[in-house]
C-alpha cells in the first residue's frame, strides 16, 4: 500500500509540476496564437511561414500583438489530438491547422468553446465537414485545368499522363477524377496507380514507366511526393519528364508546375486570421477561400535535362524555381 | 488554473478512451503470450464502422455495439488463420492487418470527417439529459471514465469465470488445457475475439470523439498498447493485489500523460518518439531495478 | 481395455532422416492394470504414451479403448478419459495463476468452461482435504501463485489436478525424474495410492528401476520399438531389482538410475 501511495504520490507531482511549468509559460499578456502543423514538410513549412508573413503584412506584430505557440504532430493523428486539447485548454486567440487531420483535431478541440480555427493546405473543406461553425481558412486545389494547358504547351505531342497517388488520401481521389474529366479537354489519357503506402510508390513509377506514358504529373499527396527523389531517379533514367503541383516539388527537380505556392497560401491565411484577431469579423461569418493566382514555376535545368522548349507565352509568365 | 485543470481532464480522457485498446493488447500479449498485429488494423476498423453509421444518423451508442462486433469478427479471422491454417501468431495478425487496411478503405470510402450536427456518444440526447450543463471536455472526460470502467469491470470479472480462467490458462501452460480435455485452439480464438472487440471499441470512441476516421490512424498502435501494458504492468510488478487490468488503465494514461508534458514543454514534435522510447525504456529499467531490490531485501 | 494394434510410426517420413521406431507393435492394457514401461533413451517410451494420448500421428495401426477406435480423435478430445502427468512439473499447472484457481480448472474438467464463477467457494474445503494428503502443508497456500513453489511442490499439485475428475486412464511421463529422492519418493507413494484408491487403469515411463519393480502390478521393458521382457502377476511381484538391471546390462544398454 505504501508503495502505491508513493508512486501515485510521484506520479502526480511530475505531472503538476509540468503542467504548472506550461501554464506558467503560457501566461503571457499578449494573445496567444496555436499553429498546430500536422507534420514537418517544405509544402506546409512555407504554409506556416506565409501564415507568419500574412500577419505582419496586416500590421500585427509577434511579441506585442500575440505570440506564437507553435507544435507539429510529426504525422501522427493521436498527438494531432493532444495539441488541439492543450491549445483548447489554454484558450488559445486562435487555432491555426495546417493540412487536414491537424484542423480536423482542432476543430474537435474547439467544439465547446469559442476558439475561432483557421485552416490550411486542406482540398476540399467541404468534404472534410470544415465549412460551417468557428472555422474558417485556405484550399490549396490544385489547378488542374492550368497544369493540363502547361504540359500540353511544354509538349505538343504527349498523349498519356502517368499519376501516382494514395488511394486512402480524399484529396488525391478527388483530383484524380478530377484530372480525368478534364484530360479529354486537352487531348490527354491519364494512366493513374493507386497506392497504399509510401514503399509501393517506387514500384508503381516502375510499372508507369513500363506502360510508356509521357510524362508524369504530381499531385499534393504527402505518401508520393515524400519519395519524390526516388521518383525522379528513374524518370530521369526513363528520360520522362516530371510534371509538380507546387513550387516546392520544382525546386526538388520537376520540370514545372501550375500551381501553388504555399508560401502565398499561407499569407492569404494569415490575412483571413489577422481580420479575425482585429475584430473585423468572426471566423464563422468568413468563407474559406480558394487561392485566386497560379503561378507557373520551372526549373531551367530540369528542362534542359528533359529536352523540353518553353513557348513564349509560358516564358513570359513563368518563374524559376530555385532556392536562393 | 484553468489550464492546469482543462489539460489534465483532456489528458485523462484519451488516456481512459485508449485504455480500451490496452486492455486488448493486454489480454493477447500478456495473458494469451500472441504477438496481435491485428490491432493496426482492427483500431481503425472500429473507427470507420462508426464514422459511416454515425453519419447515417445511427443511434450512437448503438455504434459502439457494432464496433464491438466488428472488431470481434477481425480478432475471429487471425484466429482462424494461426489456428485452422496453421500460420504463425506473428503473421497471422500482420495478413489481417493488411487486409483491413482496404476493408476499412471500403467501408469508409476514404478518410472521413463527420459533421458537426450528427450526434456522439458525448452529445447524444441522454448524455445531454444528464449531463448536458457541464462543458465537453467534462462530459467527454465522465462518458470516457464510464465506459473505460465498465469495460474493466466486465473484463475483470470474465477473468475470473471459468472461461476467463481457462483463457489465463492457454497463455500460461497450453499443455494443460489440452490435458483438460478442451481445444486450445478455440480458447486462443475466444482471446484474440474479446482483444479486437475491445480495440475497435476504443477506434470507435476515438472516431465519436474527433469526429473522423483516417485509414493511417492504425498505424504504431499496437506499439502504442505494448508501452502502455509494459509500464503498467512493471510498475505494479511487486505489487500483486493490483489487477492487470488497472495496470495498463494507469499506463495508458501515464502514457498520455508523457506526451501531454512533452508537448506543454515545448519539446520539438520531431524529439516526441525519442522521448517515447526513452521513457519507456526507463520505466523499464526503474521496474527491474526495483524488482532487485526487492530480492536484495529478502 | 486399452488396445494398440499394428502401430506403424515413422519420424521424419520422406526425408534423409526418416527413422521407423514402430513396425506391427502391440499392446494390451487391461482395465485396472498399473504398466511400468522401462527401457533405454530412444526405445519408444514415450512415443508409445504419446501415441495414446494423440500428441502425435501414426503410419498405420489402431488404438481402441474399450473395443472402439479412438485413432482419429483429437487430443484433446481423448483427454477426457485420461490424466496425464509430464516430466516436467510445470507442464501439469498454470505457474501465473494460483493453487486454487489451478484446482478449480482441473475441478471442471469433463464440463462446460462457461461464464459461470470460475472458482467454487464451497469446493475449497474439498481442495484443502486432498492436498492436505500429500503431507506438504499446500492447504494453507490456496492463494499462492504455483510459480512460487518448488518442482516437487508442483508435481505433487499436478498430481491431484490430473487425477480430480473421474478418468479411466492414468499416464505418468517420468514424472518423478525432474524430482530430488525424497520428494520422488513422496510422490511416488502418493501415485500408487491414487491408483489403488480411485481404480485407475495406469501406465508409468520411468528410468527408476526399483520403481518399475516396487510399484504396478505389471511390469515392460522396451528396445528400439519392441518389448523385449514382459511379468505380471505373481511374477511380477517375485520380482527383485537385480533381476531387471540384468536384463538391461546384458542387452548393454544404459542403466536409467
Amino acid at each position: 500500500m505504501k508503495n502505491i501511495a508513493k508512486l501515485t504520490r510521484i506520479a502526480v507531482l511530475v505531472l503538476i509540476l509540468s503542467l504548472a511549468f506550461s501554464a506558467a509559460a503560457g501566461c503571457s499578456k499578449t494573445r496567444v496564437i496555436g499553429i498546430s502543423q500536422f507534420g514537418e514538410h517544405a509544402s506546409l513549412d512555407n504554409c506556416r511561414l506565409g501564415f507568419l508573413q500574412g500577419l505582419k503584412d496586416a500590421g500585427l506584430t509577434e511579441g506585442q500583438d500575440f505570440t506564437i505557440d507553435y507544435q507539429n504532430a510529426g504525422f501522427d493523428g493521436a498527438i494531432a489530438t493532444q495539441i488541439a486539447q492543450t491549445f483548447s485548454a489554454k484558450n488559445v486567440a486562435l487555432m491555426c491547422a495546417i493540412a487536414t487531420p491537424s484542423a480536423t483535431a482542432c476543430y474537435a478541440a474547439a467544439e465547446d468553446k469559442d476558439i475561432p480555427v483557421v485552416f490550411s493546405a486542406i482540398t476540399d473543406p467541404v468534404e472534410a465537414k470544415l465549412d460551417s461553425g468557428n472555422i474558417t481558412g485556405t484550399s490549396d486545389k490544385l489547378a488542374v485545368d492550368a497544369q493540363l494547358e502547361l504540359i500540353r504547351k511544354l509538349q505538343p505531342e504527349a498523349d498519356t499522363i502517368g499519376i501516382l497517388y494514395t488511394t486512402s488520401e480524399p484529396n488525391s481521389v478527388s483530383a484524380i477524377a478530377e484530372y480525368k474529366a478534364k484530360a479529354g479537354q486537352y487531348g490527354f489519357t491519364i494512366e493513374a496507380i493507386g497506392v497504399t503506402a509510401q514503399s509501393e510508390v517506387t514500384l508503381a513509377a516502375d510499372s508507369l514507366i513500363a506502360k510508356q506514358v509521357d510524362c508524369f504529373s504530381n499531385l499534393t499527396d504527402n505518401t508520393v511526393v515524400g519519395v519524390l527523389a526516388s521518383i525522379l531517379e528513374k524518370t530521369n533514367e526513363a528520360g520522362i519528364p516530371v510534371y509538380g503541383s507546387e513550387v516546392e516539388q520544382v525546386k526538388r527537380g520537376c520540370v514545372a508546375a501550375a500551381g501553388i505556392d504555399y508560401y502565398q497560401l499561407g499569407r492569404q491565411t494569415g490575412a483571413i486570421a489577422a481580420r479575425i484577431l482585429k475584430g473585423e469579423a468572426k471566423a464563422s461569418e468568413i468563407p474559406y477561400e480558394v487561392i485566386s493566382e497560379y503561378g507557373i514555376y520551372v526549373n531551367s535545368e530540369a528542362i534542359a535535362a528533359a529536352n523540353l522548349t518553353v513557348p513564349a507565352d509560358v516564358a513570359a509568365r513563368m518563374t524559376e524555381a530555385k532556392d536562393a | 488554473m484553468n489550464v492546469l485543470l482543462d489539460l489534465a481532464i483532456s489528458t485523462l480522457t484519451q488516456g481512459l478512451i485508449y485504455a480500451l485498446l490496452s486492455y486488448g493488447v493486454y489480454i493477447t500479449y500478456k495473458i494469451l503470450d500472441f504477438p496481435d498485429l491485428t490491432v493496426d488494423g482492427s483500431f481503425p476498423l472500429g473507427a470507420a464502422v462508426t464514422a459511416v453509421l454515425l453519419t447515417r444518423g445511427t443511434d450512437p451508442f448503438l455504434t459502439l455495439l457494432i464496433a464491438i462486433a466488428i472488431g470481434a469478427l477481425a480478432g475471429l479471422v487471425t484466429g482462424l488463420i494461426h489456428v485452422r491454417l496453421h500460420v504463425r501468431d506473428l503473421l497471422a495478425g500482420i495478413i489481417t492487418m493488411t487486409a483491413l487496411f482496404s476493408i476499412n478503405l471500403q467501408i469508409a470510402g476514404s478518410n472521413m470527417t463527420v459533421e458537426r450536427a450528427a450526434s456522439t456518444i458525448f452529445t447524444a440526447d441522454p448524455v445531454m439529459a444528464l449531463l448536458g450543463a457541464l462543458p465537453l471536455i467534462y462530459r467527454k472526460l465522465i462518458v470516457s471514465l464510464l465506459i473505460a470502467l465498465i469495460g474493466k469491470l466486465v473484463l475483470d470479472v470474465y477473468l475470473k469465470t471459468k472461461n476467463g480462467l481457462l483463457l489465463r490458462a492457454v497463455g500460461d501452460n497450453s499443455v494443460l488445457v489440452t490435458s483438460l480435455a478442451k481445444d486450445k485452439g478455440l480458447v486462443k480464438i475466444t482471446g484474440l475475439v474479446i482483444a479486437n472487440a475491445l480495440v475497435a471499441l476504443s477506434g470507435a470512441i476515438v472516431c465519436h470523439e474527433q469526429r473522423a476516421f483516417s485509414s493511417t490512424m492504425g498505424t504504431g498502435q499496437v506499439v502504442f498498447g505494448l508501452a502502455t501494458v509494459i509500464i503498467g504492468t512493471t510498475l505494479f510488478r511487486s505489487m500483486s493485489f493490483v489487477k492487470g487490468t488497472t495496470a495498463v488503465l494507469v499506463g495508458s494514461i501515464l502514457y498520455k500523460g508523457c506526451i501531454q508534458i512533452a508537448i506543454s514543454i515545448g519539446l520539438p514534435a520531431n524529439l516526441l518518439k525519442l522521448v517515447t522510447a526513452v521513457l519507456f525504456l526507463g520505466i523499464l529499467v526503474f521496474g527491474h531495478a526495483r524488482k532487485g531490490g526487492v530480492k536484495a531485501h529478502a | 481395455m486399452l488396445e494398440l494394434k499394428n502401430i506403424t510410426k515413422i519420424y521424419n517420413p520422406g526425408t534423409i532422416t526418416e527413422m521407423c521406431l514402430f513396425e506391427d507393435f502391440s499392446l494390451t492394457i487391461e482395465n485396472g492394470e498399473f504398466l511400468s514401461i522401462v527401457g533405454s533413451n530412444g526405445s519408444g517410451k514415450t512415443s508409445l504414451l504419446n501415441i495414446i494420448c494423440g500428441s502425435i500421428p501414426i503410419e498405420g495401426g489402431d488404438v481402441l479403448v474399450g473395443g472402439e477406435s479412438i485413432v482419429r480423435q483429437q487430443d484433446y478430445k481423448r483427454y477426457n478419459r485420461i490424466g496425464r502427468v509430464y516430466q516436467n512439473p510445470a507442464m501439469g499447472t498454470c505457474p501465473s495463476l494460483t493453487i486454487l484457481e489451478n484446482m478449480s480448472l482441473a475441478d471442471n474438467k469433463g464440463q462446460r468452461y462457461n461464464l459461470t464463477a470460475g472458482i467454487n467457494k464451497k469446493r475449497r474445503a474439498y481442495y484443502r482435504e486432498q492436498l492436505a494428503s500429500l503431507g506438504l502443508g499446500l492447504e494453507d497456500k490456496l492463494d499462492v501463485k504455483l510459480e512460487s513453489l518448488s518442482g516437487g511442490q508442483r508435481q505433487a499439485v499436478a498430481l491431484i489436478m490430473a487425477t480430480l475428475t473421474p478418468v479411466d486412464f492414468l499416464i505418468l511421463d517420468e514424472h518423478t525424474a525432474a524430482l530430488d529422492p525424497k520428494t520422488a519418493e513422496t510422490i511416488m507413494v502418493l501415485t500408487d495410492k491414487i491408483v489403488r484408491e480411485k481404480n485407475l487403469t495406469a501406465m508409468m515411463v520411468t528410468h527408476n528401476l526399483r520403481y518399475a519393480v516396487q510399484y504396478g502390478s505389471r511390469l515392460i521393458m522396451m528396445n528400439e520399438g519392441r518389448v523385449i521382457y514382459e511379468k505380471a502377476g505373481a511374477e511380477k511381484a517375485a520380482l527383485a531389482v537385480d533381476d531387471v538391471l540384468h536384463i538391461f546390462t546384458e542387452i548393454s544398454i544404459e542403466c536409467g538410475n
